[in-house]
């Protein structure tokens, strides 16, 4: 996936979450930048990007985040992981079909 | 009074441990108390003895708290005045109590027009001078405002001796008792008075304060701090658990020897599953409003099981020693066992009265005899009852007064601000569930779709963070209950339905 696609679907996240679109998302962004960006619509912001790519965030992962470029890399390397995971279910599933069959 | 003297006593007992951890750096009791000499120069120097309220920029460093110290040194109030809310509810603060004389440690002077502000930065740090003034018991130890239903800050002076009287009713009280290995968490503004318990406690037994970052994300931050200091003693309001709570599964600390909430509902189920992430820590669920000195009463959770509660909600136990409960019905009778009703409470920690709000004082407080002395009470606007083991449970509200993140909200004070840019129209401000366990604020406005940004930017410059709506609903009428009220619970279902956002 690609960096500016990412940044593109945050910047809807936001716009929706936020109520408004006065901001500009950057590598460097943070909270700070972003008028309502605080630790309430935090919560909510992670619960949208969580649905959008379908993927779970660790405690840690959420605490390492510093700004919008740590979390592209998160959303990255999350939807990597969980490619590799549907992929890995489904050659169980295949698998185990063998084994039914 | 003998809080200065067992706080004098620490910082010379302890000199060379720890007293602060603020933004990654220690400082030592030893560096405290000569920070606290400074200041205390510095306002004998310039503010005269007349003054008895002095603001506090509340500032993420030690010179503020050092500040607050000196002040009660100096048998002073301090007025927290915190540089992220507006500046003209922060004025209206100073002018309600008279200050005129503020100690403010930033580089760039917070306020400077009208106030002689002192800077409490960069200060000669020669010879000790921690040896407190005789102060009068009945003198304010500090101020702190909640929202108002006219619109303006209710302003809750609290006296030395109500202070003196919590510190001690606290201490070797449910199972609490500190030692000076004792590392504690203060996530509270200093506006808010859960903060007081959060640093006094710790400083008067010689542990140490870790205070939080104000850069991230509040419960973040806190995990953060637990696990990389392995804290001890956590002092919470229940929100925070709640924002955890998906997390709790990655949460080990057996650090955690005490786990205190006061400030909102603690719901016992979350509290069970909550000790698991702290496994050798007691829980206890403090009450009490902030008109009688942070907290008066507790309830010890017993992680085993068998916790007493109403609608999941923990009991909150019994009051301090030092303060006496009743509950009254609409009429003020004193109703009996099992009897829900308006919790009052006397006592030692009970504050004198609201500045300069004579008809608000006149509303809160009655006067019981009893055994030939008369009990002055105040109404605390809870509703509770108490069971036949003298527990006390809490059911809810009495009025429209609800908490966002902590913060005692009068619904009534934002909807009056909403009006002043609304006029004419019916609006509404309600509290709604988030979906994550928290509350959140809602503004309902009977009108077509119109644009609230006018509204919003006004209440920004006017109200703090916590008391801006965030939920946005237009109605052709609001729904109404049988006796003609706002039906609320029937407007929050619509909130929740359709979750309107702005714009």
């Amino acid at each position: 996936m690609e960096t500016t696609e990412i940044k593109e679907s945050l910047k809807a996240i936001f716009t929706d979450t936020l109520g408004h679109n006065s901001f500009e998302l950057e590598d460097d962004t943070t909270a700070k930048d972003v008028d309502g960006w605080d630790s309430v619509t935090h919560m909510m912001l992670i619960n949208e990007i969580e649905k959008k790519y379908n993927i779970k965030f660790s405690l840690m992962d959420l605490m390492n985040l510093e700004n919008i470029g740590s979390l592209i890399k998160a959303i990255k390397s999350k939807v990597g992981s969980s490619l590799i995971y549907v992929a890995l279910c489904e050659l169980l599933e295949l698998e185990s079909l063998v084994l039914l069959v | 009074m003998k809080i200065l003297q067992t706080l004098q006593e620490s910082m010379k007992e302890h000199s060379l441990r720890n007293a602060f951890l603020i933004n990654g750096t220690y400082y030592t009791y030893g560096q405290l108390g000569s920070k606290i000499s400074g200041i205390r120069r510095l306002v004998q120097d310039q503010v005269p003895s007349s003054e008895k309220f002095i603001g506090v920029v509340t500032n993420d460093d030690l010179e503020t708290y050092a500040s607050m110290i000196a002040l009660w040194f100096e048998g002073k109030a301090y007025v927290p005045i915190n540089p992220i809310y507006p500046k003209t509810r922060n004025k209206e603060i100073l002018e309600q109590t008279e200050s005129t004389y503020i100690l403010d440690s930033s580089d760039t002077k917070y306020l400077d027009d009208g106030f002689h502000v002192l800077s409490a930065g960069n200060l000669s740090t020669q010879g000790m001078d921690l040896c407190p003034k005789t102060v009068h018991p009945e003198s304010f130890a500090y101020v702190i405002f909640t929202s108002g239903s006219t619109g303006v800050p209710k302003g809750a002076p609290i006296t030395f001796k109500n202070l003196d009287s919590f510190a001690s009713a606290i201490d070797e009280n449910l199972s609490f008792s500190l030692y000076p290995s004792d590392r504690c968490l203060q996530m509270f503004e200093l506006t808010f008075d859960m903060s007081v318990v959060s640093f006094l406690a710790p400083l008067l037994k010689g542990a140490c304060v870790y205070t939080l970052s104000k850069k991230g994300i509040k419960y973040f931050e806190i995990v953060k701090l637990l696990s990389e200091y392995q804290l001890t003693v956590l002092i919470m309001v229940p929100s925070i658990i709640h924002y955890l709570r998906p997390y709790f599964k990655e949460i080990h600390c057996p650090s955690v020897r005490y786990s205190c909430f006061a400030g909102g509902k603690l719901f016992g189920e979350i509290a069970k599953e909550w000790n698991k992430c702290i496994p050798n820590a007691q829980i206890i669920n403090y009450y009490g409003p902030t008109e009688t000195t942070i907290y008066c009463g507790g309830y010890l959770f017993n992680k085993e099981g068998g916790n007493k509660h109403e609608n999941d909600v923990l009991s909150i136990g019994k009051p301090f020693p030092n303060t006496s409960y009743m509950i009254i019905d609409e009429n003020g009778e004193e109703l009996g066992v099992g009897k829900t009703g308006e919790l009052c409470i006397a006592g030692e920690q009970l504050f004198p009265g609201y500045i300069k709000n004579e008809e608000k004082n006149k509303q809160v407080f009655f006067t019981v005899e009893h055994g030939g002395r008369s009990h002055r009470f105040y109404k605390t606007g809870d509703l509770c009852y108490k069971d036949a083991d003298g527990d006390y449970m809490y059911v809810g509200r009495a009025d429209f007064q609800v908490k966002i993140r902590g913060f005692r909200v009068e619904l009534g004070e934002i909807e009056y601000h909403v009006k002043t840019k609304l006029v004419g129209m019916d609006v509404v401000v309600i509290d709604v569930p988030d979906g994550m366990g928290n509350l959140e604020l809602g503004l309902a406005v009977c009108s077509n779709k119109i644009d609230l940004e006018p509204v919003i930017s006004h209440l920004k410059e006017v109200l703090p963070p916590y008391m801006i709506p965030t939920q946005f609903l237009f109605l052709d009428q609001f729904p109404h209950s049988v006796n003609d009220k706002v039906d609320m619970k029937e407007l929050r279902a619509r909130f929740t339905d359709l979750k309107t956002k702005h714009i």
